[in-house]
């Protein structure tokens, strides 16, 4: 069986976008398909170390905390490092980077870091495309 | 209780958790060996079904306990490949016809336990293979017995090895249950 390939854009930074990325990601990768995910603009929160800790809720949603806890959805820091333990491939938006002025070093190891031609290499023959 | 090689458990836990563990507890498992899945995640019927449709894994069914679902799943086999030996072979359509003419027709399913509970011909015994020694006993040598498994091939080695235990009449159902379109029951809610 040849493996599925799945392409995810995150492009935004809240966490609830988190979720939906990393959730389709390590599902995808528990179902021997191989995924990667280009993280770009705000998308870029979710590997960074620190921000990645406390992304935001939507405004007027916080109430959806208590949620999370009692459904015992594991904290995003923990997801993502299950994705990369699947081997999940997290592409790091070079463009976006140079533009908030963030290093490499600001993110979780073990990212790429591309352009928009890294991503769509790896795109270009997906079976499933996602944007989130 | 359903005889299993692995129980995980994934109570308690949310989407993707218990596909993600039933990933890494597959992984650690023999071909044809059975993993029995425990989770309180109510999409979780729904997602291991169609895991294991995409991973090449039999998904078995579903048990309802409580608030407690459990998945019963086995590990995909290259069984499929072998060459059937047993010379003595009759059709799935033939021993439904045979076990309508007359119920008291012998037939051993010889597929893993929780397999037999979740589909089977309803006066089927349920003999899993790796069991089927300590069974020898129980049986007549002179009796035409029918042995049956998923697709006829551990079928076929449980009909050579009872022939060569001095079985008369062994007769290997070909293709198996993953076919039977006849009767079935369940010992499973």
């Amino acid at each position: 069986m040849t493996n599925k390939k799945v392409a995810i854009i995150a492009s935004n930074g809240g966490l609830f976008d988190a979720y939906k990325v990393f959730n389709i990601a390590t599902a995808a990768a528990a179902t021997d398909q191989e995924v990667a995910i280009f993280f770009t603009f705000e998308g870029l929160n979710l590997i960074n170390k620190e921000a990645n800790q406390q992304l935001a809720m939507p405004e007027g949603k916080e109430h959806f905390a208590e949620g999370f806890t009692k459904a015992n959805v594991p904290p995003i820091p923990e997801l993502l490092a299950m994705a990369q333990e699947m081997d999940v491939k997290f592409i790091g938006c070079q463009m976006t980077m140079d533009v908030m002025g963030l290093e490499k070093e600001a993110f979780v190891d073990g990212i790429e870091v591309g352009g928009a031609v890294t991503f769509l290499e790896f795109a270009k023959d997906a079976d499933v495309t996602l944007t989130f | 209780m359903i005889k299993t090689d692995l129980v995980l458990d994934a109570k308690g836990l949310a989407c993707p958790m218990p596909i993600v563990k039933t990933k890494k507890a597959m992984s650690g498992l023999d071909s044809g060996e059975i993993l029995e899945i425990q989770a309180t995640d109510k999409g979780s019927t729904a997602d291991l079904k169609a895991w294991a449709q995409s991973t090449g894994h039999r998904y078995l069914g579903t048990v309802e306990e409580g608030n407690v679902l459990k998945h019963y799943l086995r590990k995909s086999s290259e069984e499929e490949k072998e060459e059937k030996k047993h010379p003595n072979v009759m059709k799935n359509e033939e021993l439904e016809q045979k076990i309508d003419a007359n119920q008291d027709t012998v037939v051993l399913d010889v597929r893993e336990a929780a397999e037999y509970a979740f589909s089977h011909i309803p006066n089927a015994k349920s003999v899993p293979l790796g069991e089927l020694d300590e069974y020898l006993n129980e049986l007549d040598k002179e009796s035409e017995i029918h042995v049956v498994c998923q697709t006829g091939n551990r079928s076929d080695f449980a009909a050579q090895k009872l022939t060569a235990a001095g079985f008369k009449q062994v007769i290997n159902i070909v293709p198996g249950m993953s076919e039977w379109t006849g009767p079935t029951g369940k010992s499973v809610n």
